[in-house]
């Protein structure tokens, strides 16, 4: 639709300098100037709503008292949970610690069997 | 932090103007106060105009900040700006409020727009409510795409390139949909004078 792309990329420069403050130039296209005009109205009539001064306040101290503790737990969960999804670095994982529990087992036994022999 | 790789000029919408507050918020976050009181208004603003609820928006608005805290460590100026990220962080927490309400509220004025107003000049609101109350009616009645687009456009006066960040399309797209909304309104305020 490149007719239509050109028209809307007119009407969002008008939209521009309009937020901005500056006077809208008329667009090219003069059937753009009543969509010009209808977002005009609904900046003015879009109020800003302004926050209570209890929610300011309220989540001001919550900004502030966030722990530390709590940040380094979070991080710890968010890392964990990245590894765990990674496939690959499960079954490497996997692998490697079913291999260091093999080792033990056979050091155990060689040791529990060199120790029978000595007795 | 990597250097943006692009002409900081101050006439491109692109450099982003809270660039040095949230370095300083990463060093140290006692520093992202300056942040939080720079967008909190139009967060909730944002959050009210969606929810249509104080209480939902006020909510919606701490969880917002305490996520945007919580990750700004992670925020890099590869392509979005600051605005932009933290409204992405907010339309996700609206998203999910939403669907924790498992409906889609129609925004409702009276009750919650007495309350956050209550600061602000209360004659020039009263004068402006029925004009506002059909607005919002008009702008309830778009798709749901293009009714994030008016709201974010005019309310928080995002760019078409920010809303695409924050809606995850393309600048292209967002004023595609923007000028499919005025053209929308436009046939609504139509119909509206001859009925």
């Amino acid at each position: 639709m490149p007719i239509l792309h050109t028209r809307a990329e007119r009407l969002d420069r008008a939209v521009d300098a309009l937020l901005a403050g500056s006077p809208v130039a008329p667009p090219v296209d003069p059937g753009l100037r009543p969509l010009v005009d209808l977002a005009a109205a609904l900046r003015g009539a879009l109020l800003p709503v302004p926050a209570g001064s209890r929610l300011e306040a309220r989540l001001a101290a919550r900004l502030a008292t966030r722990s530390p503790l709590g940040d380094g737990m979070r991080a710890f969960r968010e890392r964990a949970t990245r590894e765990l999804r990674s496939r690959d670095r499960l079954l490497l994982a996997g692998a490697v610690s079913s291999a260091a529990v093999g080792v033990g087992v056979t050091a155990y036994a060689v040791w529990h069997r060199s120790a029978l022999r000595r007795s | 932090m990597r250097q943006p790789d692009r002409a900081a000029s101050p006439d491109d919408p692109r450099v982003d103007p809270d660039l040095d507050a949230v370095r300083a918020a990463q060093a140290d976050r006692a520093a992202f106060a300056t942040l939080y009181r720079r967008y909190l208004d139009r967060v909730y603003g944002y959050a009210f105009y969606q929810l249509g609820d104080h209480h939902d928006a006020e909510d919606a608005t701490e969880r917002t900040f305490m996520a945007a805290l919580a990750a700004l460590g992670g925020f890099r100026d590869t392509g979005s700006t600051f605005r932009a990220w933290l409204f992405r962080i907010a339309h996700n927490t609206i998203a999910n409020a939403h669907r924790s309400r498992a409906r889609r509220p129609t925004i409702a004025l009276p009750d919650g727009w007495d309350r956050p107003a209550a600061e602000a000049d209360p004659a020039r609101l009263v004068g402006r409510g029925e004009e506002l109350r059909e607005v919002l009616r008009l702008i309830d009645q778009l798709p749901e795409d293009r009714r994030q687009v008016v709201l974010l456009r005019f309310v928080d006066e995002l760019t078409s390139r920010e809303i695409g960040i924050v809606l995850d399309r393309s600048e292209g797209a967002v004023r595609v949909l923007l000028h499919r909304a005025l053209r929308e309104l436009a046939a609504r305020v139509a119909e509206d004078r001859l009925a």
